[in-house]
């Protein structure tokens, strides 16, 4: 009887302390950020993570308003980063991959433009490869300095599988079509295609548009024509995008294979397929997962030219690099700069390419030579380098509400459920602003 | 679990008296503090979230600054998108062919499981493994076993042809249903296993003295005594499957294209991959609608409210 008589007296009591505790630790968080002599630097959490905690220490060294990294683990940052960035909680400087990552934030007015960090700034536009620091401009103003490494999209191949069947590494879109046949009387599938993950697929639509149109067509998209995609340029790319599926270039199942879980990398190692389009990581997954094919067989080339392209061969396709970009909120605007001039000091560059990043900074060049995979870091330095664009990931160009229907319109482009005008219609209900 | 058994111990102390009165006046009603730990903590984790969805699906909001209240937009949006209309039709179509395929195989497996042969332990703990897998680490092994090049269907041309499972249509959707099936059978081998066990010995002994066979016994008295598990079983598959999420994530992603965008991994996409909190919130309200409606009507047609027992007049 007393027991029960008791019960919801220390019941009520319980629940009244755990609310307590709860609403305790919902507002303990707030303190953190904005504090008086520090600002707090969030980045996406991964083994890079080396690197700019060795930078954070060397600024710390000298500075009296200390930088504080805050790491937040791989798959959520976005997510995260999305929902923190409007409140009291949010960092001082962010880790994002330019285009469409930031533009929403500019347009809500968070981000303060580089030009007005103060002296300090000046001059960083003349630090790095223009054609990647463009990348993370928004209506002309720069917002994000590159700290980490480029990675542009090659064509990969297994050299052994391409001498065997008397194939040189195509330099047209011809060639490669003569490749594709050639390889696939051998019985080899010709080419490698995660389409599973969908983004390795929509690596052949952004190569193939930029050689066909130029990167002017998706310049003009992205600022909200969306005409550019009915245009002649366009439906050559599609067509023949069409006439390279059709003609069995990447074999028939590669819905059913992924790159994320080591399917399509298996599949050019084992010499199964002879070529892979894929970022310039494809080097660093193959060198974990068969060290002996990336070192002996492991052949790349730039995309092919396509005859009759408005688009300039050398022009280059991928992730052009990651940036720090600053709200407009800190109140460290001058420390911030400093520890940004960091960004493209010689030590920053060093522990980059010790972790196999590419910097793309002015002053990579000179380092190079010594660092590990020399040769492959050199011709991606020097492709970068010569580039006279630079087209962002579609996928990171567009806003990422984007992200899903534009994965899907690839995948049922290559898999026949949608036709060229079905593609077409896809792209243009895309939202630009 | 102290306080728990506090009450039986007081009420034994001053029993009813046999044969006097109606019983359940003698043992007094829990009073309404017992129930609030529950409620407290339903209303907080459940009632809460869910008005606060109901709220975020009339507005507008990406993650940053206030929501912005849109009217009926996101519901007018998600009735006229294909996508959506489809995606309901998935995640029926899924849970339909999960509930006709999981049924019958756990009620042979269960009815099985609870008798009384020398090797029943050591099988049934091992159906029962893929139970104790989380759901994530079992999708990732399906889905390198179902890897067309270096997976099962490599070695076996002769059934998977090119071994296009995940890329087809039919095949995405029969993988899902086929991994569903392996991992949730087992909890539903349980649920039969222990229903099983609880019909009165009495019935197959009379059932035998009649001269009926263990078929005519299955289908006369085990399946008519598990009619209510069955009930369980399925309201708990069809629960299951319409909020169906880390298999899709996983195996399919809702591809190819949107042939496996089943409701709950549309909510997901909306919200998370597309920041459209507004949408994502309407598209969860939607299916807590439909879930329930479904629930309901399982449970009308079945006649499971009457809480009629099937040992009635034992």
């Amino acid at each position: 009887m007393s027991l029960r008589a008791r019960f919801p007296r220390s019941v009520a009591g319980g629940v009244a302390l755990a609310l307590a505790l709860g609403l305790a630790a919902c507002g303990g968080g707030g303190g953190s950020a904005g504090g008086a002599a520090e600002f707090h630097v969030l980045v996406y959490g991964d083994a890079a993570n080396k690197v700019e905690k060795e930078i954070v220490a060397t600024f710390n060294k000298t500075s009296d308003v200390k930088a504080v990294l805050d790491t937040v683990p791989g798959a959520d940052y976005q997510q995260k980063l999305q929902t923190i960035i409007n409140t009291p909680q949010a960092p001082d400087v962010f880790f994002n991959w330019g285009g469409g990552s930031i533009q929403p934030f500019v347009k809500a007015g968070l981000l303060l433009p580089l030009d007005e960090l103060g002296p300090d700034a000046a001059g960083l536009e003349t630090k790095f490869l223009p054609s990647v620091f463009d990348t993370a401009a928004v209506d002309g103003k720069a917002y994000g300095v590159p700290m980490r490494g480029t990675q542009p999209v090659l064509l990969f191949h297994h050299r052994k599988v391409l001498a065997d069947a008397g194939v040189q590494p195509p330099r047209t879109w011809d060639e490669l079509l003569a490749a594709v046949k050639k390889l696939k009387a051998e019985g080899i599938t010709p080419i490698a295609l995660g389409g599973g993950d969908q983004w390795p697929t929509l690596m052949w639509f952004e190569y193939l548009y930029d050689r066909i149109a130029g990167p002017e067509l998706l310049k003009k998209a992205l600022a909200g024509d969306k005409s550019v995609w009915e245009s002649a340029d366009s439906r050559k790319a599609l067509s023949m995008l069409k006439q390279l599926v059709d003609a069995g270039a990447f074999g028939t199942n590669y819905d059913s294979v992924k790159f994320t879980d080591g399917g399509s990398p298996a599949l050019l190692a084992s010499g199964k397929a002879a070529f892979e389009l894929m970022g310039s990581w494809e080097f660093s997954t193959q060198q974990d997962a068969n060290p002996d094919f990336a070192t002996k067989d492991l052949g790349y080339s730039a995309f092919p030219t396509v005859a009759g392209g408005k688009g300039d061969p050398a022009a280059v396709v991928g992730n052009t690099n990651n940036f720090y970009s600053v709200l407009k909120k800190t109140k460290h605007a001058e420390h911030i700069a400093k520890f940004l001039k960091l960004m493209y000091s010689d030590d920053f560059v060093k522990a980059q390419l010790a972790i196999g990043n590419l910097p793309t900074t002015t002053n990579t060049e000179k380092f190079l030579a010594s660092a590990d995979n020399a040769e492959y870091l050199k011709y991606q330095f020097d492709m970068v380098d010569r580039a006279p664009s630079f087209q962002l990931s579609w996928d990171q160009a567009y806003l990422q509400t984007n992200a899903t229907p534009l994965h899907q319109a690839v995948q049922q482009f290559f898999n026949g459920q949608t036709d060229a005008d079905g593609f077409i219609k896809a792209m243009q209900s895309l939202s630009t602003s | 679990m102290v306080t728990l058994a506090a009450p039986a111990k007081s009420d034994r102390r001053r029993p009813p008296p046999p044969g006097t009165g109606p019983a359940d006046r003698a043992v007094a009603r829990p009073g309404l503090g017992w129930a609030l730990p529950a409620t407290l903590f339903f209303a907080l984790f459940a009632i809460v979230p869910l008005l606060l969805v109901a709220v975020l699906s009339f507005a507008s909001w990406g993650g940053i600054g206030a929501p912005e209240f849109v009217g009926l937009d996101n519901w007018v949006t998600l009735l006229h998108d294909p996508v959506m209309i489809k995606s309901l039709w998935l995640s029926v179509l899924l849970t339909a062919l999960g509930v006709v395929t999981q049924t019958p195989l756990s009620i042979l497996l269960g009815v099985w499981a609870a008798g009384p042969q020398r090797n029943r332990a050591v099988l049934s703990a091992i159906f029962f493994v893929p139970l104790l897998l989380s759901a994530t680490a079992v999708s990732v092994l399906w889905r390198a076993l179902l890897d067309p090049n270096f997976g099962v269907p490599a070695q076996a041309r002769w059934l998977f042809g090119d071994g296009n499972l995940l890329g087809s249509r039919t095949g995405a959707i029969a993988v899902l249903v086929l991994v569903g099936t392996w991992q949730f059978t087992p909890l539903h081998t349980l649920i039969y296993q222990g229903a099983t066990r609880a019909i009165p010995e009495v019935l197959y002994q009379a059932a035998a003295i009649d001269g009926a066979g263990t078929v005519r016994q299955f289908f006369h008295i085990t399946l008519p005594q598990l009619r209510n598990s069955v009930i369980t079983s399925v309201i708990l598959m069809v629960v299951g499957g319409l909020t169906t999420f880390d298999t899709v994530l996983i195996l399919t992603q809702g591809g190819p294209g949107t042939e496996t965008t089943i409701s709950a991994f549309y909510m997901y996409q909306k919200a998370f991959k597309s920041f459209d909190f507004g949408a994502g919130a309407a598209i969860a309200l939607l299916l807590v609608i439909v879930a329930t409606m479904i629930s309901l009507i399982v449970v009308r047609l079945s006649g499971y409210d009457r809480m009629a027992s099937p040992k009635e007049g034992l």
